[in-house]
């Protein structure tokens, strides 16, 4: 029998490795992931990404810029830029870093797929926002045309990704990005999020923290140089307008707009309350989406909150005469209005013999 | 266009007309904007729902409506939720064990203690050589009426009840109730019930996850669902605790005790659902697909008959259809491995001898684990399994049945007698509890699992990931115990 001090220590080092390789991120996996996005192949194709990015926003981009998003010396950017000018995929003219075709065609691939798989992981697998960019950035540089065209096809030809970004399509177009920065729109025009810029990272976090959403109706309700105060998803919130610069949006036609007023949310009726639902938020997708869909949870839905678990959470709610109960998140994700008092539910109050009429009944 | 449909090639030789169509058609695509497809989606349900609205008379179900709340209202409310559930869950378990124990009793008397013999004696009317009656009579049918025994009475009992409870609309909020609790753990509320039903029979409990919609949360509740003790495993708990364990204490306490010990386990085989829900969420299963919903359906009075007859030909005879075709080769294997000698000595025994440095590292033995690996298809016959080896083993006289006989026996000094011959301490105890809960699903679960998953990766995991903890479980208990008793 070996000693049971040592047989302990022995034991706890392989636990401990174990542990380590498996870890998700810092493991061994990890590690494998990160040493291959320092790649030479990875850093073209990152840097060709960028230089038509900001091509397509009519920016320029320098060796500086290159070095920086890439995060590696001016040493090793010049020796990058360099190799790539040798294979033709950038040319420098007039002290300008331009793509040639060649390098076009190739960073329109790699956005391509990046944006596909973006859609994919966000309407296909229940992997939260967080996750997406992150996994993107690994999985562009290893799809094939082939591959990424086989993903599109499956997706249904998606025209945008999650955050609003035009995908560009297999032949090389790519569409305009529409609209306006969220900064310069009138207060009191009702406008529609259509793109949020995902990069930098924090930045987007905030966003997201913010529950913002492409899709998502907002009304400015007051701004001035150091604030933006807006309406969206039934809340007010509040943003430094180098934040709200990042929020793109399309004003829409004032009977076009649901109105702020049909932004509350399910979760925040009180049990016996009745809504109408007006429609799920746009961060609810996929198969939970086709799911709500399915148990009836379609616009103009009466609703009414039914009784709350003994643990808070979920709370099961009447549709269509069914029960179904949901956790709060999801709650969160679906817009309700409060049900009007029609004659109908006026007639059917009184016809059951209680004879509170409709002011009781309103208030039960 | 009468000549339509097209072959796509038309398109690039096809007049300018068209081209320019298709032009426009190219660049108002990036027009349409990102929910056109949802914007489509909506509106067919809308228009499906006035179309029904329309077309279907509801009639007026005012008053059933009202009985179905007071019952939610008593059974869902803060105050009598949870007890009302702990109340009837004792109740189900309280019958199933003590109503089996009788018909497990004449079960064995009739398939073990009296058709045995009159098997044996059959085949020596026959003329069978020795080694073929062993081999069959006390291999094959022996493990197998075994099975069937313990098995069939509390299963054929706690289905139905369950079945009915379920029928009657019951589970789906007891699923409500709990939902909180496994939402932490990244799981779905209706594992309460899979888990409930793993405690009658892990692989029907893996198949009652057909109830979570939830891919992700599926898979979970299916590699978690061997922490439920099933019953093939409580009568091993029970009898290992009340002789180590209740010894430890003065007599009058000592059913408390072991009574309390096995709760123990138990105890941690909840705790271990929810760390590794918990964990697979946040690891292997990060990707996978994950929603939620729980319908509450009306109250129905139950249909007895309807559910007994399904709950008999759907969960019971499948699942003792699946042990025994598991269960006939492992009595042949046990048979065979004790009898062929290698050298003077059983194969048995060399396997023994083999697994023994293993088996004493993580507190165990030789023996144990050499049970453990023949009698895969079904913890039932581990204990006679373990009983068997020792004595062969040891070479201990005056009981047991025969080398490869599986044997059990009620008297607690010989069963003493026969674990102290073999060397167990409390620590061997104690380990043997923990390896019993924590340890590789059964060859019928096993296949459960991958019929249900479709994978052999989940089913890997779902098997190997319960060994591997349950053998670093048992190796630091027993080297933390051993470095406290100072030896």
């Amino acid at each position: 029998m070996p000693d049971p001090l040592v047989a302990l220590l022995v034991g706890g080092g392989v636990l401990l490795c174990g542990i380590l390789c498996i870890w998700p991120r810092g493991g061994i996996l990890g590690l494998r992931r990160r040493l291959r996005r320092l790649s030479t192949r990875v850093l073209v194709e990152d840097a060709l990404k960028h230089i038509a990015d900001l091509e397509i926003k009519n920016q320029n981009a320098s060796a500086q810029t290159v070095a920086g998003v890439l995060q590696i010396s001016d040493g090793r950017t010049a020796r990058l830029l360099a190799d790539m000018e040798q294979r033709s995929l950038v040319s420098f003219h007039e002290g300008r870093l331009r793509l040639t075709s060649k390098g076009r065609e190739y960073a329109l691939h790699i956005i391509r797929t990046h944006r596909l798989y973006e859609r994919y992981l966000a309407d296909v697998t229940g992997l939260s926002h967080s996750e997406w960019h992150r996994r993107a950035e690994a999985i562009e540089h290893r799809l094939s045309p082939r591959e990424t065209e086989a993903l599109s096809l499956r997706l249904g030809h998606p025209t945008h990704d999650p955050h609003g970004d035009p995908i560009p399509t297999a032949a090389g177009e790519i569409g305009p990005q529409q609209g306006q920065p969220l900064t310069s729109l009138p207060v009191d025009q009702p406008a529609r999020i259509v793109h949020l810029e995902d990069e930098p990272e924090t930045s987007y976090a905030q966003l997201i923290a913010e529950s913002l959403w492409p899709g998502m109706e907002v009304w400015v309700l007051e701004r001035d140089p150091q604030r933006i105060r807006f309406l969206a998803g039934g809340e007010e919130h509040v943003l430094a307008p180098s934040l709200a610069d990042s929020i793109t949006v399309e004003p829409i036609a004032e009977e076009q707009a649901r109105g702020p007023r049909c932004e509350p949310r399910l979760s925040s009726l009180k049990p016996g309350q009745k809504g109408i639902v007006c429609g799920l938020s746009l961060a609810c997708r996929g198969n939970e989406r086709r799911r709500l869909l399915d148990l009836g949870f379609v616009p103009s839905t009466p609703i009414q909150v039914e009784m709350v678990s003994p643990a808070g959470d979920p709370t099961a709610y009447l549709v269509r005469g069914t029960l179904i109960a949901l956790r709060r998140e999801q709650a969160d994700l679906i817009h309700v209005r409060p049900a009007p008092e029609t004659a109908e539910q006026t007639a059917a109050a009184a016809g059951t013999g209680d004879g509170t009429g409709p002011e009781a009944s309103g208030a039960r | 266009m009468t000549d339509s449909p097209q072959s796509p090639s038309l398109a690039s030789s096809a007049s300018p007309a068209l081209e320019s169509l298709l032009d426009e058609a190219r660049s108002l695509r990036w027009e349409v904007g990102t929910s056109f497809h949802e914007e489509l989606i909506e509106a067919i349900y809308t228009d499906a729902a006035r179309i029904a609205d329309r077309a279907v008379r509801r009639p007026d179900r005012k008053p059933r409506f009202d009985i179905d709340r007071s019952i939610d209202r008593l059974l869902t409310s803060r105050l009598w939720g949870f007890p009302a559930m702990f109340l009837l869950f004792t109740l189900i378990f309280w019958i199933t064990i003590s109503g089996s124990n009788i018909p497990s009793g004449w079960l064995s008397y009739v398939l073990v203690d009296r058709l045995t013999p009159l098997l044996r004696s059959a085949a020596d009317a026959l003329s069978f050589p020795w080694w073929l009656r062993g081999f069959l009579v006390d291999g094959m049918y022996l493990a197998t009426a075994w099975v069937v025994s313990v098995m069939l009475p509390p299963m054929a009992i706690f289905f139905p009840l369950f079945t009915l409870l379920e029928d009657f609309g019951y589970l789906p909020r007891v699923a409500f109730n709990l939902d909180r609790l496994f939402r932490k753990a990244g799981a779905h509320g209706k594992q309460a019930l899979s888990m409930m039903m793993g405690y009658g029979c892990n692989a029907a409990g893996v198949v009652s996850t057909r109830i979570i919609d939830s891919p992700r949360e599926r898979l979970i509740a299916i590699i978690t669902n061997n922490f439920s003790l099933c019953n093939g495993r409580w009568p091993t708990q029970i009898l290992i605790a009340s002789l180590f364990i209740g010894s430890l204490v003065p007599a009058y306490i000592a059913g408390v005790v072991s009574a309390l010990a096995v709760v123990g386990v138990v105890m941690l085989g909840v705790f271990l659902t929810f760390a590794v829900s918990w964990f697979l969420s946040r690891t292997v299963l990060r990707g996978e697909v994950s929603t939620f919903s729980l319908e509450l359906p009306p109250y129905r009075p139950p249909r007895i008959l309807q559910t007994i007859y399904t709950s008999l030909i759907d969960r019971t005879l499948i699942v003792l259809w699946r042990a025994v075709v598991f269960a006939l080769p492992a009595g042949a294997v046990i048979w065979l491995i004790s009898n062929i000698p290698i050298g003077g000595t059983s194969i048995a025994g060399h396997l023994v001898g083999i697994l023994d440095p293993v088996g004493l590292l993580i507190g165990l033995n030789g023996v144990i684990l050499l049970a453990y690996i023949v009698a895969i298809p079904a913890n039932e016959i581990v204990i006679p399994t373990i009983l068997m080896f020792t004595v062969l083993i040891t070479g201990a006289q005056g009981v047991g049945a025969g080398a490869g006989v599986m044997f059990e026996t009620d008297s607690e000094t010989t069963l003493r007698s026969i674990f102290q011959s073999g060397g167990w301490t409390v620590l061997t105890a104690v380990n043997l509890m923990l390896f019993s809960l924590v340890h590789n699903p059964c060859s019928t679960t096993i296949y459960t699992i991958y019929k249900e998953t479709g994978s052999w990766r989940w089913t890997a995991v779902a098997t190997l990931l319960p060994v591997g903890m349950g053998v670093a479980l048992t190796f630091f208990v027993t080297q933390v115990w051993r470095l406290a008793a100072g030896f």
